[in-house]
């Protein structure tokens, strides 16, 4: 009795299964009597885990080479001619081409990402040099030059070994930055300027943008970010001539306010001594302060914003710097304001910058015959408009293409002189 | 000398014809966010992911194509876009796996980042970093966010699958998603948007940390789809067949 009722049940079970086949496609699968055709993989979850799906925290580390490993090296090709008002002839343009590079390597051990180095460099050909303010530096430096920008080491969590247990505590607040970088003044910080025509105040403020120093930046809170440098003061030879060198400090609203309400805001103090012809050059009380030598009581007080909104057809981009404080004892004013407008498509945008630097010359200065300057004279402004065609253009700035056409207009110059108009045109890539 | 520095400079252009890419959508503030997503982490590492640089990585480039069902960007989702994943660890364990993409919204650009469990790859959490969207406020509502929380890529694939054949499965993580409240027409396409940008994450992901686990599912889903849609079409032939088979009769 028993074998016919045990035939029969198997026959039910053909049968049902020969049903539930018709139904359900994966039938011959891990799990036949299921109509989830993907009953047989879900072997993937942890408790039915296959011998080969080991967690990933337990797979040993893929060791790679220098250069499999976090390194990044980029191209770049930037061209540029500008025409001067003040050419002598229509033929006088000043050209400046170069081919340049950038490479990023990170460190890690097994479990922290713990130091990066960035470096970039420039073989740059200039012809004809006119005072620009998208190449501060070139003055000296006709026909062939190769030049560094960034040249710096970041080392990051630097106190986890004193900090022990409570290293996870401070993750991100003590990292230690050692080479040349941007000031730590105003929003050059936060912003890539290495390739664009239009630039912040800190060239024209300090006579370079980017400095040696030294000390720790990172996270003071939830709300505020920091960074404090001894700086050399030197620009860019990393040369000491008798300098004390800077102190620098800035406090800066923390990326979250950027990434949700799209401000950016910073407090910045900059303190000591600095090497500046170009200082000397616009003063002839610095000159007379300095004795001789390039070193420039430096003292600043600075204050940025910027503010990036979208709009219906892209976004647009508010850009303010303000500082305030002393070159030897002459008083300095600095102000920039920018305009930005970048489409949607990321393909075109245009910016207007007006940039004013107003300098209060001391009484008595010998090379004025002891009278106070006229205010014409102690103030460089002019307002700069700028269109770009952008062939590539990513939001990590990872990828480059553009071409920009550029126009700044003097408004103000701190000598007596008939004020300049400048044509720039620009092609850059960076790849 | 400028000779030596011309060789110099082209040498390294030469060698960067054959360098690892890098710096991709990344977080703005990793150890903040990070320490914000995984509040017991003690350390955090960063690596650079590029298809030019992964092993048959124009494969892989047009298999996303293929996975996210859509064409790719030419601004924000091209063959040279870098990535970066986060690997978050407590000590020497990994604790999490954070990773974001960039898709274009129809307000602008959409960052969508995902923290996955380092070994199931669920999402533990799903966040935007940045969205230039008219919908930006609803779309970044922690009860639409909350949604995608445990659902893994194998759902997403699944998901398709159930959405053609049994659209009621309970099977179906994503079967009962919904678009956040509120959400006008006007959002509409950058609920479109986010939801690609979830599926490229974790495509992504699946690609760079897990090793292509989900690809079975993703198969099967679409033997099974197309299966389904076979048989469909042989139903519905039959259909048609069989009332004249009975006017025959009569």
């Amino acid at each position: 009795m028993r074998t016919p009722c045990a035939l029969l049940s198997l026959g039910l079970l053909i049968a049902v299964g020969t049903l539930a086949a018709a139904e359900d496609p994966f039938a011959d699968l891990e799990r036949p009597k299921s109509d989830d055709p993907f009953a047989d993989l879900e072997g993937a979850k942890p408790a039915e885990k296959k011998p080969n799906e080991t967690p990933v925290k337990n797979r040993p580390i893929e060791s790679k080479g220098f250069f499999e490993d976090n390194f990044t090296i980029k191209k770049e090709v930037y061209g540029a001619v500008t025409w001067s008002d003040h050419a002598a002839k229509p033929r006088d343009f000043y050209s400046r081409q170069s081919v340049g590079f950038e490479i990023l390597k990170k460190f890690s051990t097994r479990s922290a990402t713990v130091a990066s180095f960035n470096v970039q460099g420039r073989l740059v050909r200039r012809d004809n040099f006119l005072d620009t303010p998208f190449d501060a530096e070139g003055r000296e430096r006709d026909g062939f030059f190769f030049e560094y920008h960034n040249l710096y080491w970041d080392f990051y969590n630097v106190l986890n070994p004193v900090l022990g247990d409570a290293k996870g505590d401070h993750v991100g607040r003590f990292n230690f930055r050692l080479g040349r970088f941007y000031l730590p003044f105003g929003l050059n910080l936060q912003t890539d300027t290495h390739g664009s025509l239009l630039q912040l105040s800190n060239d024209r403020n300090f006579g370079f943008e980017r400095d040696w120093y030294a000390g720790l930046w990172g996270s003071l809170n939830q709300d505020l970010n920091y960074d404090f440098y001894y700086l050399l003061g030197a620009g860019y030879d990393l040369s000491f001539k008798g300098q004390k060198g800077l102190v620098g400090t800035r406090v800066s609203l923390a990326n979250k306010y950027s990434i949700e309400h799209g401000v950016e805001a910073g407090l910045a103090f900059l303190y000591g001594e600095r090497l500046s012809w170009h200082a000397l050059e616009h003063s002839a009380s610095v000159e007379r302060d300095s004795e001789g030598n390039k070193i420039v009581d430096t003292l600043r007080l600075g204050l940025d914003f910027r503010y990036t909104r979208t709009v219906p057809t892209g976004s647009l981009v508010f850009t303010n710097e303000l500082s305030l404080g002393k070159d030897e004892n002459d008083e300095v004013f600095t102000q920039l304001h920018q305009l930005g407008y970048l489409n949607r498509s990321r393909k075109f945008g245009f910016d207007v910058q007006y940039r004013r630097f107003f300098q209060n010359m001391i009484l008595g200065a010998p090379s004025l015959g002891g009278a106070h300057a006229p205010a014409s004279s102690k103030t460089d402004a002019s307002v700069i408009g700028e269109f770009t065609w952008y062939f590539r253009n990513d939001l990590g700035n990872t990828n480059l293409h553009w071409i920009k056409v550029n126009v700044e207009r003097e408004t103000e110059y701190h000598q007596k002189r008939k004020l300049d108009t400048k044509l720039t045109v620009q092609y850059y890539r960076y790849w | 000398m400028n000779k030596l520095l011309l060789s110099a400079v082209f040498g390294l252009l030469l060698l960067a014809q054959q360098a690892w890419g890098a710096i991709g959508c990344t977080l703005s503030n990793p150890a903040q966010d990070l320490k914000y997503l995984f509040p017991e982490m003690t350390s955090y590492k960063e690596d650079a992911r590029e298809f030019g640089k992964i092993k048959e990585g124009e494969k892989h480039f047009k298999n996303l194509k293929v996975r996210l069902g859509s064409d790719l960007d030419p601004v924000y989702e091209t063959y040279e876009t870098p990535y970066t994943v986060y690997t978050v660890f407590k000590g020497e364990t990994v604790i999490g796996i954070v990773h974001g993409v960039n898709v274009p919204g129809k307000g602008g650009v959409i960052q969508v980042f995902v923290s996955a469990d380092p070994t199931t790859g669920e999402i533990k959490r799903a966040f935007f970093q940045r969205i230039e969207s008219p919908a930006a406020k609803q779309l970044k509502s922690k009860e639409f966010l909350a949604q995608f929380n445990g659902v893994t890529l194998a759902d997403l694939y699944k998901h398709d699958y159930y959405k053609v054949a049994d659209p009621k499965s309970e099977k179906d993580k994503l079967g009962n998603l919904q678009p956040p409240a509120n959400l006008d027409e006007k959002g509409k396409p950058d609920y479109e948007a986010s939801l690609r940008g979830i599926r490229k994450n974790l495509i992504l992901l699946d690609l760079f940390v897990f090793e292509q686990k989900a690809e079975p599912f993703y198969q099967r889903a679409q033997e099974s789809i197309a299966k389904f849609n076979a048989e469909a079409k042989t139903g519905e032939a039959e259909a048609k067949t069989e009332p004249k088979s009975e006017a025959k009769s009569e």
